[in-house]
């Protein structure tokens, strides 16, 4: 037997798998997002809208893509979603992966298994909303500029906000570096101590393999005005092939919601220290579940 | 058009006393106690639709109106004191020595650019400054100035909800229209110079309606609707009556301050454009920016190529305070605005 018909058979069993199993399971999430997205308690306009661009039936074809992620590449397992309280909540994780695929997955997680179905408003990047379509397609699906103003208003509008006070220093971190903490930013502590919100760390095991990078050529990533350009084991080798990330096996871990009182505009130490609190609430939360696992994939 | 124009003043007149009346009271106690009524109201720029409108909505109680403009209204109604009058001249103070207003709307600003840019200029910033200024040597005690929401700009990290403390940042990138800025910032200017003037700066968002001229207005009525490739901003609406409600009700309460006056809520800008009737044409911005900024400089069309980024970016704002401080909430639902419009 020729190696082509090796080939031909493999990609002919493949396709039959995928006809055979596919259009059931995308009919059936497709269905299960649809009912999610129907009981979500953000308020709509008559025109299907939310104050900040929030579109159900746009997002609920972009949740498709990424629950497919979420079921059959990440294969993710999420525990504890219950402790998202009700009403405004700020969901504080530690952020990796090159892409901000960790961002997507717990909207998913949200979306589908959180009671009641939450939409995720996240706080984009300021150079965001001038790339054409993705300014559309990042308001419809729930985020918004990162501004303060933002935030607060989303907030008080008891939204469920996502932040990851590592920002593009946890991003871009290098495979050697995974699961170490980075140096926190206070914004979002100060934002919760303003509008009195509670805060619910999250720890995800499994994205900070991903896409491990070897190095950071900070050089052509000032040339090409990007935040950062991260050499991995496939990219740039394989061109956007190489964007593909490893099918690592996610494990979501929602803590305890911590509530802080305090002057929003205390010093940097003071409000430190309770930065360092949901900090090490995170990270015991990523210790335990590496301890956990038993291999990168399964 | 879908609105008949026999609807005609008497009927309009009608409609916004009874929307007056159809008002909720506040929820909350405005800071100030509701003021003495009005007696002498002066309108700059009267015979507008918006000016028109106005005047409409405030005659009646216990109030006289003197109106100013450079044209001239055919068919006032009979207690509207018009002076035809630019208010660059000296004539003007004239209006302010014999009729002694005790309040001032201001409304006669040139929004377009169909003409001298000169004049454009003069009207707007210097008009204002001399208005001021007559306000404080004839003891005007009331004073309501119209600005717009257009001066905090359309920039890419604007958050939504943009309150009254945000910059006005619209010459950053729409640099024909910093006179309507300096006009804000003038007026500003008194307010904090002048506590003893109730002065109530508003700053209203996109207008919609039958009567109001404004470069939306014409920009939406298109039956193609030019639109910016791989953009769609979200967008707030108000009706001029709306508009004309918040000045009424400025006066009245004798707020002070700066207001945004936002409208019923926000859609995308495709949302408006098919809701009005018309089809978007997505254009990619190179070449939109190439062609208009050509024409403009060219005198063929008489929008500058600035004004593209109200099509890229939000420029949304907080209208709270103004709620707070007046208990005014829009009449017109985004479907009614529309529909006042529509083809």
């Amino acid at each position: 037997m020729s190696a082509t018909e090796t080939v031909t058979q493999a990609v002919g069993a493949l396709t039959r798998t995928v006809t055979d199993v596919l259009p059931e399971t995308i009919f059936d999430l497709q269905r299960q997002i649809e009912e999610c997205m129907r009981r979500i308690p953000t308020r709509l306009n008559a025109y299907g809208y939310d104050p900040w661009g929030f579109n159900p039936d746009t997002a609920r074809r972009a949740m498709l893509v990424t629950a497919l992620f979420y079921r059959y590449w990440f294969r993710v397992e999420t525990q504890g979603i219950a402790n998202i309280p009700p009403g405004r909540v700020l969901l504080i994780g530690n952020h990796a992966g090159q892409i901000a695929l960790d961002a997507a997955m717990i909207s998913c997680a949200c979306l589908l298994e959180a009671e009641p179905p939450r939409v995720i408003r996240g706080m984009g990047e300021y150079w965001l909303p001038t790339v054409p379509w993705v300014n559309e397609l990042m308001v419809r699906t729930g985020s918004v500029v990162g501004t303060r103003k933002n935030c607060i208003d989303l907030l008080e509008n008891e939204e469920v906000v996502i932040a990851f006070p590592e920002g593009i220093r946890g991003m871009n971190k290098l495979i050697w570096e995974r699961y170490q903490l980075q140096e926190f930013g206070q914004g979002f502590m100060r934002l919760a101590l303003e509008t009195h919100t509670p805060i619910v760390p999250i720890a995800v095991v499994g994205s900070e393999e991903q896409a491990p990078a070897i190095a950071n050529v900070r050089s052509l990533a000032r040339l090409l005005r990007l935040p950062a350009f991260p050499v991995t084991l496939t990219w740039p080798l394989l061109g956007p092939l190489g964007l593909v990330p490893l099918p690592v096996k996610y494990r979501i871990t929602f803590g305890e919601p911590m509530t802080f009182e305090g002057n929003p505009s205390d010093e940097d130490e003071v409000i430190g220290e309770k930065v360092e609190q949901v900090k090490a609430s995170i990270a015991t939360m990523l210790a335990r579940g590496l301890a956990a696992r038993r291999s990168l994939f399964w | 058009m879908a609105r008949a124009p026999v609807e005609g003043p008497e009927q309009l007149f009608h409609f916004a006393e009874a929307a007056a009346s159809a008002r909720v009271a506040p929820a909350f106690e405005p800071p100030r106690a509701v003021a003495e009524p009005i007696e002498t109201v002066l309108i700059t720029g009267i015979a507008g639709g918006q000016g028109r409108l106005i005047a409409r909505r405030i005659a009646g109680a216990r109030c006289r109106i003197i109106g100013v403009d450079r044209t001239p209204w055919e068919g006032h109604p009979a207690d509207v004191r018009m002076h035809v009058v630019d208010i660059r001249k000296r004539k003007f103070e004239d209006v302010f020595r014999t009729e002694r207003p005790d309040a001032v709307v201001h409304h006669a600003f040139v929004r377009h650019f169909r003409g001298d840019p000169e004049v454009r200029h003069e009207v707007n910033v210097l008009g204002t400054k001399r208005l001021l200024e007559y306000a404080i040597a004839h003891g005007v005690k009331r004073m309501v100035v119209l600005s717009s929401a257009y001066v905090y700009g359309a920039l890419p990290d604007n958050p939504y909800y943009v309150d009254e403390e945000f910059p006005l940042n619209v010459s950053r990138t729409y640099p024909e229209v910093r006179d309507l800025a300096e006009v804000d910032t003038l007026a500003t200017a008194f307010l904090w110079r002048h506590p003893d003037v109730a002065t109530a700066i508003l700053r209203p968002v996109n207008t919609l309606g039958y009567y109001v001229q404004s470069a939306i207005g014409r920009y939406i009525r298109q039956r193609y609707v030019p639109t910016i490739l791989g953009f769609n901003p979200m967008m707030q609406f108000i009706h001029e009556e709306d508009v004309a409600e918040a000045v009424a009700l400025a006066l009245q309460t004798g707020a002070h301050g700066v207001f945004n006056v936002a409208g019923p809520g926000a859609v995308p800008l495709k949302v408006a454009i098919r809701e009005t009737g018309g089809s978007a044409v997505p254009i990619p911005e190179t070449i939109a920016r190439a062609v208009f900024s050509r024409l403009f400089r060219f005198g063929l069309y008489h929008t500058p190529p600035g004004a593209m980024d109200f099509l890229k970016y939000p420029c949304t704002i907080d209208g709270r305070g103004f709620e707070r401080a007046t208990g005014f909430k829009p009449l017109f639902s985004l479907e009614d605005i529309f529909a006042s419009v529509r083809h």
